[in-house]
């Protein structure tokens, strides 16, 4: 491909709305990390009081909280789970479509936006409802949450899937390893599997991004996950708590980061391979 | 079902929609400029990508730590309003309160801003610098470019990227539950009410009642988007 020569002078309207939303975005989070970290009142910050105090205790009793560790983990588990039923799933849905049912694509598309437009209070309420008269053990268990949050993710990972898979030259690849002989389970763990290993690992950041900041479900349902800890836990460990919510959003973005270069490298590598062929 | 939408239950609905929908307009409009000006920064390959891991985080954030981050950044002791003072702005003077309408919207801007990044950033990487290029070359104006040009190929993305923060404040419900003095009236926090608030008996339909309205209302959107983006696919062929 030819490189097209353009001009790379950012302008200067760009670099005005770049550190206006740099701004808007850093400083609630500057300022709740400064209340989580620093034992000084607002009232009392000016010059010679910004580096007084800073400590980590309320972190610290937040994690010898005897109610924090199973939160934890339990958010860990809902996690895993649902990432296991996402793959279950939305990848055979999204292996389905680009490869026998091309026609269904519009209407599976639109299908994976429905919780969009369904309120996750909206569905806890009907969902609810109908379980509760039904099937009384499922809402009892704290595994419950699991189809709900693979059903909030799924707009993102299904869209994260299906990008992978059209990145790769499926159908060719499905038939090359059909034709040398390999049975449909292996060409799916051998072949396909690798080959968008990148869109998998998004989905699975995904996903856990929204386990782990989901509240409204969680709070109807009464499931002791982490948000909701972190929520009760407020009144008694104000710092802790904020001091932990801060550092999940930066440990959180530092994954996102880590998967799209990832990503960025295994698209640009199929790219190639894809270019040799044709 | 009519007893949901009566009332202070109806001015609930409409105080509801008004704040998404203006979250959602303001969302888009800024969004799309956010998104304008980062697809113009090329140089550290690494800094588009560091910008929507962001995003994608600070659209799923919401509940307490959103509440309160605005809280120690705009509130009466806020770290923020304490800044301005110092150069002479009195926001809570002015009649700002992060509680009100406004408040809420703004705070509502940090989610949705995001979103709208994530969801409007493809289509702008789908702009080809070459027609800029060419429009320059045949004497066009940038802002006549974009308005001949740029918008028309970017409007489904947009009425598109409308449509989903529109969906997305709708639904929102901890982070005004978390500010709950004006949250209050939100319809997503009237459901949770009447789901386990045991206060009114007899009245447990009405919270069925209110997330069917919602689910009507969202249907009723949707229907609209679809019109819309047809009529402007029109012009695309």
């Amino acid at each position: 491909m030819a490189k097209v020569t353009r001009e790379r002078r950012t302008p200067l309207w760009a670099w005005t709305i770049i550190v206006a939303a740099t701004l808007f975005f850093a400083l609630p989070i500057l300022a709740m990390a400064r209340f989580a970290f620093q034992r000084v009142p607002v009232a009392l910050l000016g010059r010679d009081t910004l580096f007084d105090r800073w400590t980590l205790d309320g972190l610290i009793d937040m994690f010898q909280d005897p109610e924090f560790r199973p939160a934890l983990w339990l958010s860990l588990r809902i996690s895993t789970f649902t990432v296991l039923l996402t793959f279950a799933v939305i990848l055979p849905t999204a292996l389905w479509v680009n490869t026998r049912a091309a026609r269904y694509r519009s209407l599976v598309e639109t299908a994976t936006m429905l919780p969009y437009v369904v309120p996750p209070i909206a569905l806890v309420v009907g969902a609810g409802g109908a379980f509760r008269d039904l099937v009384p053990w499922f809402l009892r268990s704290d595994y419950c949450l699991v189809p709900f949050y693979a059903v909030l993710a799924m707009p993102f990972t299904y869209r994260t899937l299906d990008t992978g898979l059209r990145s790769i030259d499926l159908r060719t690849l499905i038939e090359a390893s059909r034709s040398l002989g390999a049975s449909m389970p292996r060409t799916l763990f051998r072949v396909v599997l690798p080959n968008i290993g990148t869109a998998l690992s998004g989905a699975t950041f995904l996903t856990i991004t929204v386990v782990l900041g989901e509240f409204t479900i969680a709070s109807l349902l009464l499931k002791p996950t982490l948000p909701l800890y972190m929520s009760y836990s407020q009144g008694r460990n104000p710092q802790g708590a904020l001091g932990l919510a801060v550092i999940l959003l930066g440990l959180t973005t530092l994954l996102f980061f880590a998967a799209t270069r990832l990503r960025r490298r295994g698209r640009a590598q199929s790219r190639v391979t894809i270019g040799a062929i044709t | 079902m009519r007893e949901a939408v009566s009332g202070t239950y109806l001015d609930s609905f409409l105080y509801t929609v008004k704040l998404s929908a203006l979250s959602a307009f303001l969302g888009a409009v800024l969004g799309a400029l956010l998104t304008a000006a980062v697809v113009r920064v090329e140089r550290p390959t690494w800094a588009r990508q560091a910008v929507s891991s962001f995003a994608g985080v600070a659209a799923n954030l919401g509940g307490i730590p959103l509440a309160f981050a605005f809280l120690a950044a705009l509130g009466t002791q806020g770290l923020v309003t304490k800044m301005l003072g110092w150069f002479g702005i009195d926001l809570i003077g002015a009649g700002f309160s992060i509680s009100n309408f406004a408040g809420i919207t703004v705070v509502y801007l940090y989610f949705q801003l995001p979103l709208m990044f994530l969801v409007s950033l493809p289509a702008f990487e789908g702009l080809r610098p070459t027609w800029r290029e060419t429009a320059a070359n045949l004497g066009a104006s940038p802002a006549r470019y974009w308005w001949n040009v740029g918008l028309p190929i970017l409007t489904p993305a947009l009425l598109g990227g409308f449509l989903l923060l529109f969906a997305n404040a709708f639904s929102a419900y901890a982070t005004a539950y978390a500010l709950s003095s004006g949250g209050a009236k939100l319809i997503p926090v009237q459901i949770r009410f009447f789901l386990q608030g045991n206060t009114i008996t007899g009245k447990d339909n009405l919270g069925y009642a209110m997330a069917a309205w919602m689910i009507i209302i969202m249907v009723c959107v949707m229907g609209l988007y679809l019109i819309l983006r047809r009529r402007s696919e029109q012009w695309q062929r």
